[in-house]
C-alpha cells in the first residue's frame, strides 16, 4: 500500500511540475506588472504600485486597448455563433451523407493544417485583386472561420459518433418534423457540447493572430495590437494585461464551477465523462 | 490614443507649455461641420501623442496616430491606400512606394514656411560648399514634375513628395559602463570584445547601410557607391555579416526603435545601431547610454509628412493646415528636444530656450539641466551633446539610407542574412 | 484515412434517399461556402501569384518561374527546412511525452471526477491568455539578468549568466512546448478517458505490471489522440513565424519567418511560391500521419 501511495504521489508531482511550467512565467510578469510608474520590462522591480493595472483602462501612449478589445470581442462572439451553427448543420449533413462529402471533409481537414500565414496572405491578395478593402468584420471573419470550423466539425463528429439515433427515430415515428426533432430531441441532448463548441470558437478567434495579420484591415484586433505593442512599448503595460486576463479567466472558471456545483446538487442525475466537449 | 492622458500633458507642459501659447495665438480654424479627423501613421519616432494633443488644441483637428515599424509603413501605403490620410515616412520609403500612385504631391505655394526649409531637402546642400553624401539623399526623391508622375524630378519644382520634418545623423549607441573601452569606429560593432552583445536593425534599407559602414571600416569590402551597391558588393557585405552572425556576434535584431531601448536597458546588448530618441529614452530610465560619434562619419536619414492620394476637399485643406502648423516651429522644438534636427531649425529656435538651442543645435555645454519633451531631466548642467554641433554632425554624414538599383536583389540577400 | 470517410457506422440507414441527400447538401452548404471563399479561392490566388512578376510596390500578372527557381536553388531554403523540421520534431517529442504523462495522471491517477475537472481546467486557463503575452512572459525569466540567472548566480551555482537561455533555439523550443502542450494533452486525455477500465483490470488479472499495462494496453488505445495532437503540434510549428522570431531575438530561422519577412517587404510572388511549397510539405507530412490512424473514425 505504501508503494502504491508513493507512486501516486510521484504522479501528482509530475502533474504539479507541469502546472508550474504552465504558470511559472506568468508569475514573473504578474510581479512585474505591479511596478511603480518608472517600471521597465525586466527584473529588478522598480517600485511597487497599481499604476500599470490602472493605466490599462486609460488612453495609451501608443496603441488602443479599448477599441481593439471591443473589435476582438464582437468578432469572437460572431465567430462563436457562426461556428456553432455551421458545424452543427454540417455535422447533421455528414451523418446523412451528401454529394461531395469526401471532398468537403478533406477540405475541412486541410483548413486546419494549412499554415495560417498562407490563409492570411491568400485572403489579403484575393481582396486586393478584387479591389476590396480588407476589414476585420469581413475578411478577418472569414479567416477566423477557416480556423474554428474544422475544430467545430471534428467535435460534432465526436458527438454524433456517440449519439444513439434511436431517439430521433422514435421522435420521427411519433410524427415530429425535421426541425421539431432538432429542437426538441437532438439539441437538448447535445446542448453542453454545443456550448463547448461556442466557447472553443470564441477562444480560438479571440486569440487568433496569424490569420488576421493580412486580413484584418486598418483597425487592429486585440492580438494584433498586442503584437504591435511588443515592439513599440517599453513599459509593463502588456504584463498588466496578462495579469488582468489571468485573473478574469480564474474568476470565470471559479464562477462556472460554483454554478455547476449548485446545479449538480439540485439534479441528482448521474455523471458521465462529459468533459471532452468542454475541451 | 487620440488624446493624451492628463499626466503626460502636464509633463509635456513642463517642457513646452509657455512656448506653446505662442502657437495657440494663431486663430483656430473654425470648422463649420465639426472637427476633421486625419489618420496619420508613421514610425514611433515622431508619432508622439503630445503632438496630436497640441494639434487638437490649436487647430481643432483630430489626429489619430498609429505607430508602425518602417517596413509596415511601406506595406500600409501600398496595400491599404484608403486607410490613411497622412503618412509620416522616410525618404527612402518614398522612393519605394511612390510608384504605387497612392500618394499625392503637395503644392509648395500652400506651405507657408517653405522658404525656411534647409537646403538639404531642396538641393541636397547643407552649406553651399558641402559635398552631397551617397545614397538616397532626400532632395533626389523630394519633388515631382507634375501630379501623377511615377518618377522624381531632378531639381526643385513646385510639387513636393514629402514635407520634410525630421532628420538626423545616426551612429552606434553604446553602454559606456559595459563596453569597457573606447569605441571609435563602425568596425567595433563586429569586434570580438562584444560577441553575443551586439545588435543591429532588421530593416533592409537601413541595416544594409550600417553593414556597409562596418565592412568598409574593417577594410574588408570597398565600395564604389555605398548608396548604390553592385550585386558583388552586396554579396561581400552579407558574407561578412552572415559569418559574424554564425559566430554568435549578435544578441538580437530589432525592427522598432523601442525594441532597441529594451535590449539596451536590460543589458542584453551593449553596442548596436540605434536611433537618437532610443538613446534619449534609455538615458531617461537612468541608464548610461552614449550616441557615439565614429571616425568614419555618420549614416543619415530624413523623414516627412506625405498625403494620401485619396485626400480631397475639406480633409485636404485640413491636412495643409496641419502641415503648416507642424512646420511653424513648436513641433520642431519637440522633435529637437528628442535629439532630432528640424527641417526649419530657425523657426524651432523661437520655441527653445537659448540654453536648449545651444545644447541641441550648437553643441555647446548645457548651462542648466536639459529636459526631454516629456519634462524628464535628461542631461545635467555642463553636458555636451555627443558629436557636437549641427554642422559637425550633419556635415559628417557620408551616406543616406538607400533604395538601390539592385534593391530587389539586396532585399533577398538581406532576408537570407536574417534567416541564415 | 484508410477507410472511406463518407460513411459513418453510427447514425442513418445505409442507403439515404435522394431527398435526404439533398437536405444533407443544404445543411453542409454554409461550411462549404465559407471554406471555398476563404480557403480554396485564396489558396488558388496564392498559387497564381507565385508565377507572377513584381517590383517594389506591386505584383505584375505574368507567367514566370523564377520565384520557384530562386527558392530551389538557394541553399538557404534547405537550411530553413532542416531547421524548421528540427523545431517541429523536438517540440513534437516534448509535447508528446508531456501530453501522455499529464493525460495519464489526470485519467488514471486522479480518482475523483471533481478533481479531474478542476485540474483539467487549471491546465487550460493559461490558454485563455494571449499567446504573445505568454511568450514575452519568458523574457524576464530567462534574460541575462533574469530570474533564472539571478537565482543561479545568487546560489553560486554559476559564476556568470547563462547566455543561451534567451534569444536562442532553446528559448524557441521552450516557448513552443509551453504554448502547444495543451494541444497534445486534450486529445490524448479524450482518448484515455474512453478506455474501458475493465480492460485494465483484465490486464492486471492476467498478471501485467503497471508499466506493462501502460505500454501494452493504454498507449496503443490512445494512439488516435496522440495522432490528432501530433497533427496540431506539427502543423502549428511548421507554420509559425512569431514564436521563432520573438524568442530568438529575430535571429533564428524558420520557413515561416522567412516567408513573413518577404511579405513584410511586399515581395508577394516569392512569398507565395514559398507558401505553396510549405503547404505541399505540411500536407505530405500530415498525410503520412493519417496513414497511421483514421482520425475521423476514432474521434
Amino acid at each position: 500500500m505504501i508503494a502504491k501511495a508513493l507512486t501516486n504521489w510521484f504522479f501528482y508531482a509530475l502533474l504539479g511540475l507541469f502546472i508550474i511550467f504552465l504558470y511559472g512565467p506568468m508569475f514573473g510578469i504578474i510581479l512585474l506588472s505591479f511596478q511603480g510608474p518608472e517600471g521597465g520590462l525586466t527584473f529588478p522591480m522598480n517600485g511597487m504600485s497599481l499604476h500599470w493595472i490602472g493605466d490599462l483602462f486609460k488612453e495609451q501612449r501608443v496603441g488602443d486597448f479599448q477599441g481593439s478589445f471591443l473589435r476582438s470581442l464582437s468578432l469572437g462572439l460572431l465567430v462563436s455563433v457562426l461556428t456553432t451553427v455551421f458545424s452543427y448543420a454540417a455535422g447533421l449533413a455528414f451523418r446523412r451523407g451528401f454529394p461531395g462529402a469526401t471532398f468537403l471533409f478533406y477540405l475541412t481537414v486541410t483548413s486546419l493544417i494549412v499554415p495560417s500565414i498562407l490563409v492570411s496572405l491568400g485572403i489579403g491578395l484575393t481582396f486586393s485583386r478584387l479591389g476590396l478593402e480588407t476589414h476585420w468584420m469581413t475578411s478577418a471573419l472569414g479567416a477566423h472561420l477557416t480556423w474554428t470550423l474544422p475544430f467545430g466539425l471534428l467535435i460534432m463528429f465526436a458527438i454524433f459518433n456517440r449519439f444513439d439515433p434511436s431517439y430521433e427515430e422514435a421522435a420521427r415515428d411519433l410524427g415530429a418534423s425535421f426541425f421539431q426533432v432538432q429542437r426538441m430531441v437532438v439539441i437538448p441532448m447535445i446542448a453542453p457540447s454545443l456550448i463547448g463548441i461556442a466557447l472553443f470558437g470564441f477562444t480560438l478567434s479571440f486569440d487568433e493572430f496569424a490569420r488576421t495579420l493580412l486580413s484584418g484591415g486598418v483597425k487592429n484586433t486585440l492580438p494584433l495590437e498586442i503584437f504591435g505593442m511588443t515592439t513599440t512599448v517599453t513599459t509593463p503595460t502588456l504584463y498588466a494585461l496578462g495579469t488582468v486576463t489571468t485573473v478574469v479567466s480564474f474568476t470565470v472558471i471559479l464562477v462556472s464551477l460554483a454554478v455547476i456545483a449548485v446545479l449538480n446538487r439540485r439534479s441528482a442525475a448521474s455523471k458521465s465523462h462529459g468533459s471532452e466537449a468542454a475541451a | 490614443m487620440q488624446s493624451l492622458s492628463r499626466r503626460k500633458l502636464l509633463k509635456a507642459g513642463a517642457a513646452g507649455a509657455g512656448l506653446a501659447i505662442g502657437s495657440s495665438l494663431a486663430a483656430p480654424f473654425v470648422h463649420a461641420q465639426g472637427a476633421v479627423t486625419l489618420r496619420q501613421f508613421g514610425t514611433g519616432v515622431s508619432n508622439i501623442n503630445i503632438i496630436a494633443e497640441q494639434a487638437k488644441a490649436d487647430l481643432g483637428i483630430n489626429i489619430e496616430m498609429t505607430a508602425l515599424d518602417t517596413d509596415t509603413t511601406a506595406q500600409r501605403i501600398v496595400t491599404q491606400p484608403k486607410g490613411f490620410d497622412i503618412a509620416d515616412i522616410e525618404y527612402f520609403t518614398v522612393k519605394k512606394v511612390w510608384g504605387a500612385g497612392n500618394m499625392q504631391p503637395m503644392d509648395t505655394s500652400r506651405i507657408d514656411n517653405y522658404d525656411s526649409i534647409v537646403g538639404l531637402f531642396k538641393n541636397g546642400k547643407l552649406t553651399p560648399e558641402s559635398v552631397i553624401a551617397q545614397g538616397t539623399a532626400p532632395h533626389t526623391v523630394g519633388f515631382v514634375e507634375k501630379a501623377g508622375d511615377k518618377g522624381f524630378a531632378s531639381e526643385e519644382t513646385g510639387l513636393m513628395t514629402l514635407v520634410p520634418t525630421i532628420y538626423n545623423a545616426d551612429t552606434l549607441g553604446i553602454r559606456p559602463d559595459l563596453v569597457g573601452r573606447d569605441i571609435t569606429s563602425w568596425a567595433d560593432l563586429l569586434s570580438s570584445d562584444f560577441t553575443g552583445k551586439a545588435s543591429t536593425l532588421d530593416i533592409a534599407s537601413i541595416g544594409m547601410m550600417d553593414a556597409a559602414m562596418v565592412c568598409e571600416a574593417m577594410g574588408l569590402v570597398s565600395y564604389g557607391d555605398k548608396g548604390n551597391m553592385t550585386p558583388a558588393e552586396i554579396d561581400a557585405t552579407m558574407k561578412v555579416f552572415t559569418e559574424a552572425k554564425k559566430d554568435g556576434q549578435f544578441r538580437a535584431f530589432w525592427k522598432n526603435f523601442d525594441e532597441s531601448v529594451n535590449l539596451m536597458s536590460s543589458g542584453e546588448v551593449v553596442i548596436q545601431s540605434m536611433w537618437s530618441p532610443a538613446v534619449t529614452k534609455v538615458r531617461s530610465l537612468g541608464i548610461p547610454c552614449t550616441y557615439q560619434p565614429l571616425k568614419e562619419g555618420y549614416r543619415s536619414w530624413g523623414g516627412g509628412l506625405g498625403l494620401s492620394a485619396g485626400l480631397e476637399g475639406r480633409e485636404l485643406d485640413a491636412a495643409y493646415e496641419y502641415i503648416n502648423w507642424y512646420m511653424s516651429g513648436w513641433v520642431s522644438s519637440v522633435l529637437m528636444r528628442q535629439g532630432y534636427y528640424s527641417a526649419v531649425p530657425t523657426l524651432a529656435e523661437e520655441y527653445m530656450s537659448p540654453d536648449e538651442w545651444g545644447f541641441w543645435f550648437e553643441g555647446k555645454s548645457a548651462g542648466g539641466d536639459i529636459s526631454d519633451p516629456f519634462g524628464n531631466v535628461m542631461e545635467p548642467a555642463g553636458a555636451v551633446r555627443d558629436g557636437g554641433s549641427f554642422y559637425d554632425r550633419m556635415g559628417g554624414v557620408v551616406v543616406w539610407n538607400s533604395v538601390m538599383d539592385e534593391n530587389r536583389y539586396m532585399v533577398r540577400k538581406w532576408n537570407e542574412f536574417i534567416a541564415a | 484515412m484508410t477507410s472511406n470517410p463518407t460513411t459513418i457506422s453510427t447514425g442513418m440507414p445505409p442507403r439515404p434517399s435522394f431527398w435526404a441527400r439533398l437536405q444533407g447538401g443544404l445543411l453542409a452548404l454554409p461550411l462549404a461556402l465559407v471554406l471555398l471563399t476563404f480557403l480554396a479561392v485564396p489558396v488558388g490566388i496564392v498559387v497564381a501569384v507565385s508565377f507572377w512578376d513584381y517590383n517594389d510596390w506591386e505584383v505584375i500578372p505574368d507567367f514566370v518561374t523564377f520565384n520557384y527557381v530562386e527558392l530551389f536553388t538557394s541553399r538557404l531554403t534547405y537550411i530553413l527546412y532542416a531547421k524548421t523540421l528540427k523545431f517541429a520534431f523536438l517540440v513534437w517529442a516534448c509535447t508528446l511525452v508531456i501530453g501522455v504523462m499529464v493525460a495519464y495522471v489526470l485519467t488514471f491517477r486522479i480518482r475523483s471526477t471533481k478533481w479531474q475537472i478542476v485540474l483539467f481546467l487549471v491546465c487550460t486557463i493559461p490558454f485563455w491568455t494571449s499567446n504573445i503575452i505568454r511568450m514575452i512572459a519568458w523574457i524576464p525569466v530567462l534574460g541575462r539578468h533574469g530570474l533564472v540567472n539571478g537565482f543561479l548566480e545568487q546560489t553560486g551555482l554559476i559564476g556568470s549568466p547563462i547566455e543561451w537561455l534567451l534569444y536562442s533555439e532553446f528559448a524557441v523550443i521552450l516557448a513552443f512546448v509551453h504554448l502547444y502542450a495543451l494541444f497534445m494533452v486534450v486529445p490524448v486525455f479524450n482518448s484515455m478517458a474512453r478506455i474501458d477500465t475493465s480492460l485494465l483490470e483484465a490486464a492486471r488479472d492476467a498478471g501485467a505490471s503497471g508499466i506493462q499495462t501502460f505500454f501494452m494496453v493504454i498507449l496503443p488505445l490512445c494512439r488516435p489522440g496522440m495522432a490528432i495532437g501530433s497533427i496540431f503540434v506539427v502543423a502549428l510549428v511548421m507554420g509559425d513565424f512569431v514564436t521563432v522570431k520573438m524568442m530568438s531575438g529575430g535571429q533564428a530561422a524558420s520557413v515561416g519567418v522567412a516567408l513573413r519577412n518577404e511579405i513584410a517587404l511586399l515581395q508577394y510572388p516569392p512569398a507565395s511560391a514559398a507558401a505553396v511549397i510549405l503547404l505541399l510539405f505540411v500536407l505530405a507530412m500530415i498525410y503520412g500521419l493519417t496513414r497511421i490512424v483514421d482520425i475521423r473514425k476514432e474521434l
